[in-house]
């Protein structure tokens, strides 16, 4: 199914400048999978070499958190996968 | 169940009367504690027109609700006063042990009235509270004097002081607590201008708590929560140590006052370059994250310098100003600015607009005392941290802050004045991020990136909506994040520790279970008591005669474009300034000139406000 994976501004750059990416996928890691595979400059920023997400990311659908457990979440058309990172300003 | 809203406790230091009180119900009902108790206290006590650095002005030390219990991150404090810098509602937050220290004897509020005719600090102990001669501490910086006031009173103590800067009344002077930082707005300089040096306490754990066992099973399911939590252990790992990877990968790191969105050769300043050279981890008051990040050098021009810090604003504040990529000179700045009581968010402000005037002419050597303020250099920075600190040559124009300094020096330098309300910016450009710039132009105590932070913006937060971070028109979101950070201060929790999976699930609950007001667990209350101290804030400054034209962004924000540099935003400006007011307001329920109207007093219980506001519409 058509899922759309909304990038943050400070992974856009490794997504070719898209802020809006479609991927095809049931789960949220099938989607994330597909992210990377288009754009695998996203890769290490997202996982960690162990093929975990990495903490600093926080993953959204449709506006709710999806952790704990986010990657076994299943999708549905035309749901919305936001990137971001947990917050870490100061 | 009877309500504990905690006590209170009065000190003049003119009369040296030392009373307490205990703090109604009814004010923790509709206030609950906090920023809420500050700008409640403030508001009712405070005569408009009170000089800031005069006698009458007062100084509000205050603990949470939950403060000094095993919950974990929510024993920070905070300083409430008139802001110097500003003459607006100022609010500075703090945290190591001293708002546990506070709450363990038993008082939620200190109010400092008056002002002593001599240096005096202030201890706090089980026996009673007693004001002491200051004079063996006077001058002395806040390592050395808090060594002091530890020896004297023994290892169960501690303190918030100022430095050399509070006492010279530079305008941002800053509270220090071991080594973290009430750093804006200047109660610093508040507390120097009533010869008051520190606050020692000297207290054994204790805890004040309407239903303990509801309270204990709650917090026990709070640690659970935040310590499974992915953010707090990033938060562990990294401190905000690295949050110019984002910023500046997104042209939001200010860079020449605020002229770049990103800094040349970044790469030496990173958060990985960072890491190399800690040297250990210091915490708050039960807190897991330990997320103070020490650093040391070992050699150079800086060897020996040694810091709790820098974090992100300060990692900023050393660096973008002046265009430095010297992690060790940051370094050195920020223990300066520990060391002598300094906000290091101005400072760094204060240096960055000086350097650009040197640029421009606007400031020569015969200015800055021979300081040659060439971008890239960063030992004039360091030598321009202890003037400013110390008030000597240039450092007494820089200490009155960027908006005072620019109207002595004329000719222009206005336009090199990045401030709101007298506040300078943080670290956000706000042209690449204007949720968070609009914050800054609303926000009560001038330009607070805390006040109203916009994730939305800067990490793509989607709650309450993802925004356009070019976009003008979220008023809304806006709104959403400053009343949202109004309701957590009344807890003063850790702004990273509230976003750990258990606010607001838990934190209303453990409102109830402290305090015994069963309408503190339900989060649309909350939400609307975050309302009320917003726009009891609104209503301070309004009454101080701030309106309209003061929610304003810099000049240089709204009519020069951003250079970005390789980032996405070049040309950026915040051009719909106007358009923003009219909606923010709109949503707020203010008049057009930004004075909260009749009915949204009403609606939020102000009642007692009107009269004030009436006069202003």
């Amino acid at each position: 199914m058509s899922i759309e994976i909304i990038i943050p501004p400070f992974l856009q750059r490794l997504a070719g400048d898209a802020g809006t990416v479609h991927v095809n996928g049931i789960t949220v890691s099938e989607c994330l999978g597909e992210l990377v595979r288009q754009y695998p400059g996203l890769k290490t920023r997202l996982f960690t070499g162990k093929g975990e997400l990495r903490k600093s990311i926080n993953i959204f659908i449709n506006g709710k958190t999806a952790y704990p457990g986010e990657r076994d979440r299943t999708l549905q058309d035309a749901d919305k996968i936001y990137i971001t990172s947990i917050i870490m300003g100061g | 169940m009877a309500i504990n809203a905690g006590r209170l406790l009065r000190v003049n230091l003119s009369s040296g009367r030392i009373s307490s009180e205990d703090i109604p119900g009814t004010v923790a009902a509709d206030f609950i504690g906090g920023r809420g108790y500050g700008i409640r206290y403030l508001y009712d006590e405070l005569t408009p027109g009170t000089d800031p650095l005069g006698e009458q002005n007062k100084l509000l030390f205050i603990t949470g609700p939950i403060a000094g219990t095993m919950a974990q991150g929510v024993s920070r404090w905070m300083v409430c006063t008139r802001s110097p810098l500003t003459g607006a509602f100022a609010r500075s937050v703090c945290g190591a042990d001293f708002g546990a220290w506070l709450k363990f004897t038993g008082y939620e509020i200190i109010i400092i009235e008056g002002k002593a005719e001599r240096p005096v600090y202030i201890h706090l102990a089980g026996d009673g509270c007693q004001i002491l001669d200051a004079r063996e501490i006077w001058g002395q910086n806040t390592r050395e004097a808090q060594s002091w006031l530890n020896q004297s009173h023994g290892k169960n103590t501690r303190t918030a002081c100022i430095g050399p800067a509070g006492e010279n009344l530079v305008k941002y002077a800053a509270i220090v607590s071991d080594r973290r930082t009430a750093g804006r707005c200047g109660t610093g300089t508040v507390m120097g201008a009533k010869n008051l040096k520190a606050i020692a306490i000297t207290a054994q754990r204790k805890t004040f708590l309407a239903d303990p066992d509801a309270y204990d099973k709650l917090a026990r399911e709070q640690v659970n929560i935040i310590r499974g939590n992915d953010g707090f252990k990033n938060h562990k790992e990294w401190g905000t140590t690295g949050t110019q990877d984002v910023t500046n990968e997104i042209g939001i790191y200010p860079v020449r006052n605020f002229r770049y969105g990103q800094q040349t050769d970044y790469e030496q300043i990173s958060g990985e370059q960072y890491r190399k050279l800690r040297t250990g981890d210091i915490g708050c008051y039960s807190c897991p994250a330990r997320c103070g990040k020490v650093h040391s050098v070992t050699s150079g021009t800086y060897a020996g310098a040694h810091s709790e810090g820098p974090e992100y604003e300060s990692i900023w504040a050393f660096t973008g100003p002046i265009e430095s990529n010297s992690i060790e000179a940051s370094i050195a700045a920020d223990q300066l600015c520990d060391d002598l009581g300094l906000d290091t968010i101005s400072t760094g402000s204060s240096i960055g607009f000086a350097y650009e005037l040197y640029e421009k002419g606007l400031l020569k050597k015969s200015d800055t005392d021979g300081l040659e303020l060439v971008y890239g250099r960063h030992e004039p920075m360091i030598a321009m941290i202890k003037k400013i600190g110390r008030r000597e040559g240039i450092g007494d124009l820089l200490a009155e802050g960027t908006k005072r300094a620019a109207a002595s020096i004329g000719k222009g330098a206005e336009a090199g004045a990045i401030q709101v309300k007298g506040l300078e910016l943080p670290a956000y450009e706000p042209r690449g991020a204007k949720s968070q710039g609009y914050n800054y132009a609303t926000a009560s105590i001038g330009a607070s990136h805390c006040y109203g932070y916009a994730a939305q913006d800067i990490f793509g937060a989607p709650f309450p909506h993802p925004t356009d971070r070019f976009s003008e028109e979220n008023a809304d979101v806006v709104i959403f994040n400053q009343d949202g950070s109004a309701y957590k201060e009344t807890g003063i929790i850790c702004a990273f520790a509230g976003g750990w999976g258990w606010v607001p699930g838990l934190f209303g609950k453990m409102l109830k279970a402290a305090r015994g007001i069963d309408i503190l667990a339900d989060n649309a209350y909350l939400n609307k008591v975050g309302e009320r101290i917003f726009n009891l804030e609104r209503a301070f400054n309004v009454r101080e005669g701030f309106n309209r034209k003061d929610d304003t962004l810099p000049v240089r924000i709204r009519t020069e474009p951003l250079h970005t540099r390789k980032a996405k935003g070049e040309g950026q400006m915040v051009s719909h300034q106007d358009e923003f007011l009219d909606k923010y307001y709109q949503l707020r329920g203010w008049t057009k000139d930004g004075v909260p109207a009749a009915d949204k007093l009403k609606a939020l219980d102000l009642d007692s406000v009107l009269k004030d506001m009436a006069v202003k519409i």
